[in-house]
């Protein structure tokens, strides 16, 4: 291949290869119009490393982007993805979008009374309970809220257990905090049906109020199963040795066997073989029942019939027919006289 | 530390500006000529050693690739530097067996180059030679008119074989159709319409590489048969094609 020497620099020289590039080369003593056939080209492709450094970092952060959408995602469903909402009405009616650990997400007034108390207050990343705590009382401070009012909260929950929870830990929490100052009615409803959940009666007041016995039985699973009787698993206290058997080669001769005490004066009078005294010790009962003296055939039938008409025929004066050939004497006198 | 943010602008400036580099190059010959006595273990003579002349492409070298993600401008040239004289030096390695034609003959005071019989004539060479200047000159004021310059067009050049075998397929239109050489010479602007539309490669191509397409499309003017004979092989490229 010739070049041909287009320009000159102090330091390097311009060359046209036949093949119509230009190209950059060291200057060695060039002339302009003449013609090269071993010129040192400048090298115009950076190094190829670089291209390998980029592709492994490209590598890495697309790697590294995978991980990051992938515990993204799990966070965002964990901790920032509204899994419930729980919708405070007072007057001013405020909407609480809970994640799954219950804490807030996010809020938003639904009227305009809810925007005026949520303006400048920021609820988000608390747990629900403090919000609602704190929204009830400035709620009470811009007297949306006084003596003998009503705060229903409507849980959007996608499962039962979920909304009893939360109903029951709400209606518990939000009375405690008003102990002592407000009588307010708490409503816990379902907004998914409307059914409010049991005890709607439940009222904070400052004398009357036990959160526990106010508590539906089944709205508080803890309570519920405390009352269930607990099942003893047997323990054996005395220790068993297990070291000390009278079988196979660990059998030390002593049988360590004691019998047992309370049988042995049962044994020593017996009425059988060698233990025999010839006292049977039989007491014949006493009977609690008199022998049935006059008894007529019957519970107290008396004696009407007695058979004492004094003329049995066992009697020698006998007159009755007992026999053909009776002579008046019985078998036994027939008998005597054979 | 202010004079590095100096040199890093320069370097930047040198970038854009043909002439701002080689004055750039001019102010740090000294480091050029340092960093070549380095390397040849003795000062370098100036339009003696080709390693001189390596060194300072290898400085230009340096201007063209300096980002300031690498560091100190003249350590990233002193490397470039050094690579650059220890690949010129491999490369000269296979001549190591060979001796030079400023060797002494051994007799009288001629060199061997002296001796041997010259078979080119130098006369005829030189006539060439200036011919072929002289055509480069009235190149390089033409392409004045286009506001291109030569150091410009090195700089547009395709780097890339795609690249330059559209670039040759717009030539060859433009040759079959010399009307669009006229409007180029008349007009002092590059045809991209008609010639993206008539050869079939991309406007963006044409764009891209303007200048390097007005020097092209110059030379295939009229005049210029020494350089178009260097050219032979543009031509031929094509026509296997």
């Amino acid at each position: 291949m010739s070049y041909l020497v287009m320009e000159c620099h102090p330091s390097y020289a311009v060359l046209l290869d036949e093949e119509g590039r230009f190209l950059k080369a060291a200057n060695l003593r060039y002339e302009i119009g003449q013609t090269v056939y071993d010129p040192v080209l400048m090298k115009e492709t950076p190094e190829k490393q670089r291209h390998t450094m980029r592709w492994i970092s490209s590598g890495i952060a697309a790697i590294a982007a995978c991980f990051l959408l992938f515990f993204g995602i799990g966070y965002y469903q964990n901790y920032l993805q509204p899994y419930s909402s729980i919708y405070l009405t007072i007057n001013p009616e405020v909407q609480m979008d809970l994640n799954r650990q219950g804490t807030v997400v996010g809020l938003m007034g639904t009227n305009e009374d809810g925007k005026t108390l949520l303006e400048g207050y920021d609820g988000k990343g608390k747990d629900k309970v403090t919000v609602a705590d704190e929204l009830i009382d400035r709620a009470i401070e811009m007297g949306f809220l006084s003596e003998g009012g009503r705060v229903s909260f409507s849980i959007d929950s996608p499962d039962e257990a979920l909304f009893q929870e939360y109903g029951t830990e709400l209606r518990t929490k939000v009375t405690e905090h008003l102990d002592g100052r407000l009588t307010i009615t708490i409503e816990i409803m379902n907004h998914q049906d409307g059914q409010g959940q049991e005890n709607p009666e439940n009222s904070s007041s400052p004398n009357s109020f036990q959160p526990t016995s106010s508590q539906p039985a089944s709205t508080s699973p803890s309570s519920s199963e405390s009352s269930q009787p607990g099942i003893v698993p047997p323990t054996s206290s005395n220790t068993t040795d297990y070291d000390d058997t009278d079988y196979g080669p660990n059998n030390d001769g002593v049988t360590n066997y004691t019998p047992p005490a309370s049988s042995s004066p049962a044994y020593a009078d017996t009425d059988y073989g060698p233990g025999n005294d010839g006292d049977t010790n039989y007491m014949p009962p006493a009977s609690s029942v008199p022998p049935p003296a006059d008894t007529d055939y019957g519970t107290g039938s008396d004696g009407v019939t007695d058979y004492t008409d004094g003329n049995t025929d066992y009697d020698p004066g006998n007159d009755t027919d007992d026999d053909s050939d009776d002579d008046g004497d019985s078998d036994d006198d027939d008998a005597d006289d054979d | 530390m202010n004079d590095d943010h100096k040199i890093v602008q320069q370097v930047y400036a040198a970038k854009e500006d043909m002439q701002a580099a080689d004055q750039l190059i001019g102010t740090y010959l000294p480091f050029i000529k340092a960093e070549t006595a380095k390397f040849l273990k003795r000062p370098p003579i100036e339009g003696h050693d080709d390693e001189l002349s390596i060194a300072m492409i290898a400085f230009h070298e340096a201007i063209g690739g300096y980002t300031r993600t690498r560091g100190a401008f003249l350590k990233y040239a002193a490397m470039l530097i050094r690579s650059r004289l220890i690949d010129y030096s491999r490369r000269e390695q296979r001549h190591s067996r060979v001796i030079s034609l400023d060797a002494p003959s051994g007799k009288d005071d001629t060199t061997l180059g002296e001796t041997l019989a010259d078979e080119r004539e130098p006369h005829e060479e030189t006539a060439a030679r200036d011919a072929t200047r002289a055509e480069i000159e009235e190149l390089t004021r033409q392409m004045q008119e286009f506001g291109v310059s030569l150091s410009d067009v090195t700089d547009n050049c395709p780097k890339q074989q795609r690249t330059l075998d559209a670039c040759r397929k717009a030539l060859q239109y433009a040759r079959a159709n010399p009307e669009l050489l006229n409007d180029l010479l008349k007009t002092k602007r590059l045809p991209i319409g008609p010639l993206a539309a008539g050869s079939g490669v991309e406007r963006k191509t044409l764009e891209r590489h303007r200048k390097y397409m007005v020097a092209l499309l110059l030379i295939y003017t009229n005049g210029y048969e020494i350089i178009r004979g260097h050219l032979k092989q543009v031509m031929k490229g094509v026509a296997v094609r």
